[in-house]
């Protein structure tokens, strides 16, 4: 993204007054949701401030958690540490013991500026209950997004987060009408409204090709 | 434009609307409906600037510098910036050296953070009760919670106002325990000369923009005694794939706030004094307790209801509590109950299912207790009879605006005939008879 850009967006948002993400009156973050959304094709996202977050809520959103185990072949180190770290063992591809595993718990891809316009292709090949997209290359610091289709995940994604949406929509009340929804550990997972915004620009950039103004001609 | 610039100044004080009707009786409010936005943080040309001249730097030079310049300021020994409060809490336990199935003491009147941190490190959290002065931990209530498994002690600065660091100190160094501050309400707090986040073996503390050293957006900053304890955080996030960086955006932003944070500091702590002094004359109403030697940080500010002293004592105090909050929330007054609950008996450690499967509670049954409000009075005691403001008392533009809050407390004061009817027309259950809140 050009630095006058970053520089229009930065400075919007800081006009607005508005950069904390338990703010009722934030568009940014519910912004970036929908883009994330409408250009995956999911109907909902969860939005949190790293990658090793984003595999935490597309895990505790399937309620896999301490004990369990996952088929996801194909994991970098720092991510199998950071399941490993949750309580949950990876599987390999395939069979394991003769037991065959399960679907793929999630897929991931990560985006940089060069192939943040794949986002739709990728997303419509994933197959997975979750999609966790890594944001961190775009250049605004960690951040990062769950997509699903699965309302039941989305819940439970946003209940790890302190403050999350659902906090917000409550008005910060913890009642739970079913008690599978019940948080166990939370973190502050959330991202800043002004990392969203210049997440969100960027995104847009990509999706579309870059116009020259008619002055510049 | 979407701007936060105010739409009008609110009109200065006018002692005629003291003695007016009590708006939710009918009467004009003292801070009209259109006026009551109060801004935080103050975003100043300095911040933009500030944001557009790290673009051109390395994102890890501007988070490394801001924790240099902050860690400075603090004046801690060592420090690691994060993503978040939780996120630096949770660092600066695993510095202090607390391991699976540890228990770490911590009060039951915090934020839910403080003990979700020390669930996140894979540790127990140990509730107990609250000084009644203070609201801060209860040192003996601690002592008595004090096992074998014991690795920690976690005091929060609650709203502000350090802790009993020296008997706590005392009683950590008694039972070779680690003292680590939860210093998120608590920025340039100190007992002494010495600021809030350097008093423990380690501390956490929480940036987020809601906070009176706001970063942009989310952040926090754990603090460490020894190279020692900063390197364990250090490899513990590297070994285990953790990812609790902080965005160069909030640090930029930080960098720029914190030049003028003494400048807020004192803004804060005048108004909180201009305050206290009006609401020590209502006779209702008195304002918080500092212990000699100790600078309150007034992230909030917990005001005290004493019905006994405008006659109102034949009613429960709980009930007078709500009457006074809808007659100060009709005035325009934003005053809260910032936590109604102990926060045990919050639904994650009311179910405890930690990372899944009781995961770490299953390590350590023997510390898990299923807790009552009731075990906890001092915290029951304070939310029945206690009132929070937050960000009212951080606006340092508006000095008009502390005024304004001043004279609601006294309007409302003088008229203890309306809070009995309200009392008498409701019926108002304990704080903690409704669904636990988490602000």
């Amino acid at each position: 993204m050009e630095l006058f850009d970053t520089a229009t967006v930065l400075t919007r948002v800081l006009t607005s007054g508005v950069v904390m993400s338990i703010e009722k009156s934030d568009r940014e973050l519910p912004g970036l949701e929908r883009l994330l959304t409408k250009q995956t094709g999911r109907a909902k996202a969860v939005l949190l401030n790293s990658r090793s977050a984003a595999v935490h809520a597309a895990l505790a959103g399937q309620g896999i958690g301490h004990g369990d185990r996952i088929n996801r072949p194909g994991l970098g180190r720092q991510d199998l540490a950071f399941v490993n770290w949750l309580g949950i063992s990876v599987i390999e591809e395939g069979v394991e013991g003769g037991v065959e595993e399960g679907p793929v718990a999630f897929d991931h891809l990560a985006l940089d500026p060069e192939n943040a316009h794949q986002l739709g292709e990728w997303a419509r090949r994933s197959t997975a209950p979750a999609l966790v997209v890594d944001l961190t290359g775009l250049g605004f610091g960690p951040a990062a997004a769950v997509l699903t289709d699965d309302a039941d995940l989305w819940a439970r994604a946003e209940r790890l987060k302190i403050f999350g949406a659902y906090d917000l929509r409550t008005m910060w009340t913890q009642e739970e009408a079913d008690s599978n929804l019940v948080p166990g550990v939370q973190f502050n997972y959330r991202l800043s409204p002004l990392v969203a915004a210049c997440v969100r620009m960027a995104l847009s950039q990509a999706a579309r090709p870059h116009t020259t103004s008619g002055a510049t001609k | 434009m979407i701007t936060d610039f105010p739409a009008a100044p609110l009109p200065l004080p006018d002692e005629a609307e003291l003695a007016a009707e009590l708006a939710a009786f009918g009467g004009g409010a003292m801070i009209p409906k259109e006026m009551r936005r109060t801004i935080f943080p103050v975003i100043t040309k300095e911040d933009v600037f500030n944001l557009m001249l790290a673009q051109r730097a390395l994102p890890e030079r501007v988070v490394a510098d801001f924790a240099e310049s902050y860690r400075d300021y603090v004046g801690a020994n060592h420090a690691l910036p994060t993503a978040s409060g939780t996120s630096s809490l949770h660092l600066a336990l695993i510095g202090a050296g607390v391991q699976p199935g540890d228990e770490v003491i911590v009060p039951a009147f915090t934020f839910i953070a403080t003990a979700q941190a020390v669930v996140a490190a894979h540790a127990i959290p140990v509730f107990v009760d609250i000084d009644p002065r203070t609201y801060c931990m209860d040192p003996q209530a601690a002592a008595a919670a004090i096992t074998s498994r014991t690795r920690a002690i976690m005091p929060v600065h609650v709203h502000g106002l350090p802790a009993d660091v020296p008997a706590l100190r005392a009683l950590c160094d008694q039972h070779g325990l680690a003292l680590v501050e939860d210093a998120s309400h608590a920025h340039s707090a100190k007992i002494g000369s010495a600021t809030a986040g350097s008093l423990g073996d380690a501390a956490g503390q929480s940036l987020m923009a809601d906070k009176n050293f706001p970063l942009g957006g989310e952040g926090g900053i754990a603090f460490f005694a020894t190279e020692e304890a900063y390197r364990r955080a250090a490899d513990y996030v590297e070994r285990h794939g953790i990812d609790y960086r902080m965005s160069w955006v909030a640090a930029a932003f930080g960098a720029s706030q914190l030049k003028r944070l003494p400048y807020y500091d004192q803004v804060r702590a005048r108004n909180a004094r201009l305050l206290g002094e009006i609401l020590d004359g209502t006779g209702l109403f008195r304002a918080p307790y500092v212990p000699e030697g100790h600078v309150h940080a007034y992230n909030m500010y917990r005001i005290t209801l004493l019905p006994e002293a405008v006659g109102l004592d034949d009613l429960p105090v709980h009930a007078v509590k709500e009457a006074v909050h809808e007659l100060l929330v009709a005035e325009g007054v934003p005053a809260r109950e910032w936590q109604n609950s102990p926060i045990p008996c919050h639904l994650p450690f009311q179910h405890r299912a930690g990372f899944g499967n009781g995961y770490p509670f299953s390590l350590n049954p023997g510390a898990v207790r299923d807790h009552r409000p009731e075990d906890f009075p001092v915290t029951v005691g304070m939310l029945d009879s206690t009132l929070v403001l937050c960000r009212e008392l951080r606006s340092p533009v508006e000095y008009e605006r502390a005024l304004r809050y001043a004279d609601a407390f006294a309007k409302v004061a003088r008229r203890p005939d309306a809070i009995r009817k309200l009392v008498a027309d409701n019926d108002y259950r304990r704080p903690y008879e409704k669904a636990a809140r988490l602000g």
